[in-house]
């Protein structure tokens, strides 16, 4: 298999992986790096062990400098695999290195990606998701594809079990033993995506939090338009969503919630980035079929929703129980819990966080 | 005695050569054949079927007779051998390992080189013209191999044992 030979200098590298691990989160996929180039693979590989397991973004951008991103901020990389902010030491990717590269992450068949082109990323198994620029090609006023690929951005995808360990018992009702329906809003990067997902994987094999008696796992449905929650790879997620989950990969979220609702009759829908009209109409619906929804959206507060008119509607008809705010700053990551009526019930640290 | 047994030796390895020669004019317009059978395969795999260009070439590999079979396999596990080799590498590689050992010539040679830079490369309408056109460049190099075949295909057949005869004629 293509991750063999690769697998040799990760045992290699175990020991000092486990050291990072704790704070970096599981990387599910360490062998992100076998998805390079040779050239651009062992730059990377020169780069220092300790940052390696850091990374949250590699960028290559063809005739510009090779970048790399951790949560301190972006840094170039020199041909040598070490770090600069000079711009003219740095490697530059050239046509051959982008080309290989798209080769190498479409699996030699760019053909079989044409709805990944249509939305403008991949998403490669581990769940690492790359990001594609481009000249577009458009059809009929959309855009149809993207072609001279030039622009890719490599989001290294890590799972932090336990991320939801302190906010479940916030979201759990105890006496009617049911998920609340709950909001979690914070800008992006700040570890909304992360939430969810640990929190799929709990609420569905049932650890509801350290201190809560067993419950049984629920039925936990995803709608994961972007394949973040997920990382579905021909429609398997790569991450542990837990056993009882289901997900419906890069689909429409108002559509998919409805599917999900009509077809796998679930007691939890966890829904990514809501927003819209339509969302808010099917979040609606899932609500008054007895479903709980916990959804995420862009914001760092409730006041800055309101001003979003679907999504006004949902708070004036007091529809989510519970609020749930993140904000991550140094590597921490801070949530505040509100309830119905935004009062505010818990302010609590939550430990390191990364992106994912 | 002994120098009846060499004329007859030279004879004979005249003619095998003959016949050899006079197998490979007929068998080029049928690999040939095969290869356009081939493309068309490819092209369905790639416009109905989504596969990936690796599975694409096993399944080929699976259907076709040897020697295209080798050429179409080691190009796929070229591909799928993770050693960061690109779809063009892997093809040309493996033309070049295994062309030798069929009876195609250069321009055959040529189509197939050619669509190597453009395979897997490229959306799906773009791929299926790129075939569409190598199939159609094969067609036309398989009506001139059946020209040779028709015009040498006999001639070399006599012409192995003609020179063994001249050979024989000579030295004695």
């Amino acid at each position: 298999m293509w991750y063999k030979k690769h697998l040799l200098v990760y045992k290699r590298k175990a020991h000092g992986l486990k050291r990072r691990q704790l704070g970096g989160g599981r990387i599910t996929n360490p062998n992100w790096l076998e998805l390079f180039p040779d050239r651009i693979k062992s730059i990377l590989l020169a780069l220092p062990r300790e940052l390696l397991g850091k990374l949250e973004e590699v960028r290559i951008r063809e005739g510009r400098p090779l970048e790399v991103n951790e949560s301190g901020g972006h840094r170039f990389v020199t041909g040598q695999g070490q770090l600069t902010l000079d711009e003219d030491k740095a490697y530059r990717p050239n046509r051959d290195d982008s080309r290989r590269f798209l080769d190498l992450i479409s699996n030699h068949s760019l053909y079989t990606l044409e709805e990944e082109l249509r939305k403008g990323f991949i998403t490669v198994p581990g769940g690492h998701r790359i990001g594609l620029a481009g000249r577009t090609v458009l059809a009929g006023g959309k855009v149809e594809h993207i072609r001279d690929i030039s622009g890719f951005n490599i989001r290294i995808a890590r799972e932090i079990r336990g991320a939801a360990n302190a906010v479940l018992p916030f979201l759990y009702d105890e006496r009617e033993r049911r998920m609340k329906h709950a909001l979690i809003l914070s800008p992006p990067q700040h570890g909304k995506t992360t939430l969810l997902r640990d929190l799929a994987r709990q609420i569905s094999s049932g650890s509801i939090g350290a201190t809560f008696a067993k419950a049984a796992g629920m039925k936990v449905a995803i709608i994961d338009e972007r394949s973040e929650i997920a990382g579905s790879v021909n429609g398997v997620p790569s991450f542990d969503v837990g056993s009882r989950t289901d997900v419906m990969d890069a689909c429409p979220k108002a559509e998919g919630m409805m599917m999900m609702i009509r077809s796998m009759s679930p007691d939890v829908l966890i829904v990514d980035e809501i927003g819209r009209e339509e969302d808010a109409e099917a979040v609606t619906e899932a609500l008054h079929a007895g479903i709980s929804v916990i959804a995420s959206a862009h914001g760092s507060g409730p006041e800055e929703l309101r001003n979003r008119p679907a999504m006004k509607r949902l708070m004036d008809d007091r529809m989510f129980e519970a609020y749930v705010m993140l904000h991550r700053s140094r590597g921490k990551t801070v949530f505040r819990v509100m309830d119905r009526q935004m009062r505010l019930l818990q302010l609590q640290a939550k430990g390191e966080a990364h992106h994912a | 005695m002994l120098k009846l047994f060499g004329a007859v030796l030279i004879l004979l390895s005249g003619t095998l050569a003959g016949f050899h020669q006079a197998a490979r004019f007929a068998a080029r317009p049928k690999q040939i054949r095969e290869l356009i059978l081939a493309m068309q395969r490819l092209e369905t795999e790639i416009s109905y079927g989504f596969t990936p260009l690796p599975d694409a070439f096993r399944r080929l590999a699976g259907q076709l007779g040897e020697p295209l079979r080798s050429i179409f396999r080691s190009a796929a596990s070229h591909m799928a051998s993770g050693s960061g080799i690109t779809a063009q590498e892997s093809i040309q590689r493996s033309l070049h390992d295994n062309w030798k050992r069929t009876a195609m010539k250069a321009p055959e040679r040529d189509i197939l080189h050619q669509l190597s830079f453009t395979l897997g490369t490229s959306d799906r309408q773009d791929q299926i013209k790129h075939i569409a056109l190598a199939a159609q460049q094969l067609k036309h190099e398989e009506a001139l191999a059946r020209d040779e075949q028709a015009k040498y295909e006999k001639i070399s057949r006599s012409l192995g044992l003609l020179i063994g005869a001249l050979i024989v004629i000579l030295i004695f």
